[in-house]
């Protein structure tokens, strides 16, 4: 349900806004009301699915505070590539070769966002995959890796739904889809169009949201709840 | 965390095109849409949350329903649950608080997972005061205040149990229709008068004294402009004292918009100064008050009470949907809409019978007009037949007998004539005093009632169910609570009545054929259509009869039957409060319905296209259905087939 990511090796040559970032959840507190918790609900697209060779082309983050949603500070960068015929982006991307070429390189959007996700969550829908490419990242261009920890709405859901069914054990959770298309649909969210790192990260947002007041009427109220739901079955909502 | 703009300063689309979407947010431009957007939250609401509670919630947001809906409603001080209204996608949320500076009006709780957009309180008055489009529709909470206002009346009528002569509906007082006040000084030019007129779309300017701002030594209207300037070929640089109309006439700011009305009436005067701890806070024009009380039930009823001639009453009940209009589009409910055409309804009756009375003389015996149906239940829509009789006392003698029959007679004849003029349908059952059977003495009515109850024969008993909603229209009321009293005793000890009544009752299933996930009616004239006073408000009215039959309880509103019910705990609060919910809903989309139908020029009828309701709607209607077959199972279970 909720990843304690590590910390990653901490290197002398780390950028300042690592550093400051791993001491602030050095000493960091989970029992406090999920309310008071900042939250970064982030997506990445990326030039392909190649844990090794691919890069990010561009990030998109929406952050919650009061367990709301704040239009007001929103993060959507493109980022150029480094080793990839941009042309080969417009396949599944609604991002032009020409969006790529004008980007910023990697080297100077990855500061700025570490800046925009100091002392927040990370919430990512198959948070880990997005995690893997930003860590691949910062520590080749930032000297370090980040010290946020990240929930995964997909684990969320996933056990919202083992609640949900309760004893109904013919139901096997496994066969549920668990894209964000399909869940968002489920739950009747508005819709977003797929495929945008800012629109996808709005849609997590709305799904994370659903989900966390959801289980909040179950009694969640901090973050170790949430933590603790991970053990779902024996609580009742 | 020092995020330079450029990076964050992203448009969220989506908020953009939900206000682009929605009135009066649209009429904004893309600069400001995009202001608006990035000063909003997004929050979520799970079903069965309370947003806001009435009198308490401080409102720091409007809120925006992106998905899902709302209700609101209204609890007064002895815990009475009054269902106000359902908002869907799309509309607002504490709008009237925030401009009134008021705590919430409403409890607003969710009844969907509802996702709203909020937007802070300062943003949404700026708003209100730059941009005339805001101005004008929020406007319309002048109107949602006299409802509030009004409703606080009734809860306060209901517990005080005045009688209708005190009907203080409307008791709006003339201080909350001022708008912002507009003057000029006496030395100012006319021109420069007119300019300001013209700016700020007034009809009428206050007119100061130079040396005193504080002191309105007159008023220009666009009339005086017109005929003593226009037609007059005055000079347009002479200074507005020229063509004033001083000293103004003034009223206090907390007189009634009724008696204010009368003042302009009788002095021919239609601008007033209102003040307020003797300063001038602006002018009241006779049109500001038509515009909100010209069809005021308030109003109406005064006519009616004042009205001398028979035929006079035609053209004032002829108001009636006029005033009912009125109601529905301010937003008033339902289960108030339906008692105010009954009591208007009554007193045109009541108007009409005493003058007829001092027509033909006093009657012979005390007598009661009796309703029945849906008017006996204080359940009339836009579509009333008549549903009467006449109850009267016993006669002494074989003398006295022919007299009543004579009188009652010629009576009702003249009686029904009269109620035929003032458009109320003749009942095609013949369920009328005009009828020799429905117009009898105490004894032969308790004998029917006794015929009925003692040996029910199914096939008459559902003819005569509507008789057992009666109640005292005019005359000698004592009669029919006797008769109820007579009724109640009776019905109590007979099982196999009240058996009969419920299997009845039962038989009025909801039919298992779906149009687009809606009952409807597969064919006929009305193919696909919703009978929603047949499927929908029938059962609910045949289940508070029949339980209100068994348990003895005399009221004829099935919501004051329910309510009745629950007090005397026959069914629980939850069965109570959900049958209320539902019931009232349907009346509600019932009126609007035959509403629409009137301004289309159509004889309203009950026949509802499912096609033609919103998504919220249509959820709210199917669980209104719902809850027919929970109360099905109680009778079920009541009296089960052996």
């Amino acid at each position: 349900m909720f990843d304690l990511l590590n910390p990653g090796t901490w290197f002398p040559r780390a950028a300042p806004q690592l550093r400051a970032n791993k001491d602030f959840f050095a000493s960091f507190d989970q029992g406090r009301p999920l309310s008071e918790y900042t939250f970064v609900v982030c997506d990445t697209e990326l030039t392909g699915l190649n844990k090794k060779k691919d890069e990010l082309i561009s990030i998109g983050a929406v952050t919650i505070r009061d367990l709301q949603i704040d239009l007001s500070s929103m993060f959507h960068n493109f980022i150029k590539p480094e080793n990839m015929d941009p042309t080969q982006a417009t396949l599944v991307h609604r991002i032009t070769p020409q969006q790529l070429e004008a980007a910023e390189p990697i080297d100077v959007v990855l500061p700025r966002f570490v800046e925009y996700i100091q002392g927040s969550l990370l919430v990512g829908h198959h948070l880990p995959l997005d995690m893997h490419f930003l860590n691949k990242a910062t520590a080749r261009v930032m000297g370090g890796t980040l010290s946020n920890p990240g929930v995964d709405t997909m684990r969320m859901a996933q056990g919202y739904k083992r609640v949900q069914l309760g004893h109904y054990h013919e139901h096997n959770p496994r066969e549920i889809s668990y894209s964000l298309d399909d869940l968002g649909r489920e739950y009747n969210l508005p819709q977003f169009k797929p495929h945008d790192a800012l629109e996808d990260a709005l849609q997590t947002a709305y799904l994370f949201l659903y989900l966390i007041k959801k289980f909040r009427k179950g009694g969640l109220v901090t973050l170790k709840d949430i933590f603790q739901s991970g053990r779902v079955g024996s609580f009742r909502y | 965390m020092a995020p330079s703009d450029d990076v964050h300063n992203v448009a969220p689309e989506m908020a953009i095109a939900f206000f682009r979407s929605i009135l009066p947010f649209n009429s904004l431009d893309d600069a400001t849409l995009n202001d608006l957007a990035h000063h909003c939250r997004v929050d979520f609401y799970p079903k069965g949350t309370r947003i806001l509670k009435q009198g308490e919630t401080d409102i720091t947001h409007l809120y925006l329903i992106q998905r899902g809906g709302v209700k609101a409603f209204i609890e007064d001080d002895q815990g009475d649950v009054t269902l106000k209204d359902f908002r869907g996608v799309g509309a607002y949320i504490g709008a009237l608080g925030i401009i009134r500076g008021t705590p919430a009006n409403l409890n607003i709780e969710t009844v969907e997972d509802t996702f709203c957009f909020l937007l802070p309180r300062e943003i949404f008055l700026r708003l209100v005061e730059q941009e005339p489009s805001f101005a004008h529709y929020y406007l319309k909470s002048f109107s949602e205040k006299i409802v509030t206002t009004a409703y606080n009346e009734l809860r306060h009528h209901k517990v005080s149990n005045r009688s209708g002569d005190d009907l203080y509906l409307f008791s709006v007082r003339v201080g909350d229709l001022v708008k912002t006040l507009r003057k000029v000084s006496s030395g100012s030019s006319i021109q420069e008068a007119a300019a300001s007129m013209a700016e700020h779309r007034v009809g009428s300017l206050l007119v100061y004294d130079p040396a005193d701002e504080e002191n309105i030594v007159g008023i220009i209207t666009d009339r005086d402009l017109r005929s003593k300037v226009v037609a007059a070929g005055l000079d347009y640089n002479l200074p507005v004292e020229n063509i004033m109309t001083g000293p103004v006439q003034t009223v206090l700011s907390q007189s009634l918009c009724f008696d204010v009305l009368l003042k302009m009436m009788t002095t021919s005067i239609h601008h007033l100064a209102v003040e307020r701890g003797g300063r001038v806070i602006g002018v009241v024009t006779s049109h500001d008050i038509m515009l909100l009380q010209g069809h005021s039930p308030y109003y109406l009823f005064k006519e009616i009470r004042g009205q001398q001639q028979i035929s006079g009453l035609y053209v004032l009940a002829q108001k009636i949907p006029d005033v009912i209009r009125g109601l529905i589009k301010e937003g008033a409910k339902a289960g108030n809409i339906t008692q105010m055409i009954a009591i208007l309804n009554d007193h045109i009756l009541e108007r009409m019978l005493t003058l007829l009375e001092k027509e033909l003389g006093p009657p012979p015996v005390p007598y009661c007009w009796l309703l029945m149906g849906s008017e006996g239940r204080r359940e009339q829509t836009f579509k009333t037949d008549q549903d009467n009789a006449i109850l009267y006392a016993d006669p002494v003698n074989d003398e006295e007998k022919l007299a009543a029959e004579n009188y009652f007679k010629g009576f009702a004849e003249k009686a029904i004539g009269h109620l035929v003029n003032c458009g109320y349908p003749l009942c095609p059952g013949f369920i009328m005093a005009t009828n020799p059977r429905w117009c009898q003495p105490l004894s032969v009515w308790k004998d029917y009632f006794s015929k009925w109850i003692d040996a029910p024969d199914p096939a008459e008993l559902l003819n005569a169910t509507i008789f057992f909603d009666f109640r005292s229209g005019f005359g000698d009321s004592s009669l029919a609570r006797d008769l109820r009293n007579h009724l109640n005793a009776k019905a109590k000890e007979k099982d196999i009545f009240l058996f009969h009544l419920a299997r009845q009752c039962m038989a009025t299933r909801v039919p298992l054929s779906f149009f687009k996930n809606f009952i409807v009616n597969k064919d006929g004239e009305h193919k696909n259509r919703l009978d929603i006073k047949g499927q929908g408000l029938t059962p609910f009215v045949n289940f508070a009869r029949v339980l209100a039959l068994k348990n003895g309880i005399s009221e004829t509103n099935t919501l004051a039957r329910l309510k009745a019910l629950y007090d005397a705990d026959f069914i629980n609060r939850e069965i109570w409060s959900s049958a209320n919910d539902a019931y009232e809903l349907q009346m509600q989309q019932r009126l609007i319905h035959q509403l629409s139908q009137i301004e289309e020029g159509v004889l309203p009828d009950n026949h509802i296209n499912p096609e033609q309701l919103s998504d919220l709607d249509k959820r709210m209607l199917k669980d209104a259905f719902t809850i027919i077959e929970r109360l099905y199972s109680v009778l079920d279970k009541m009296y089960p087939v052996a």
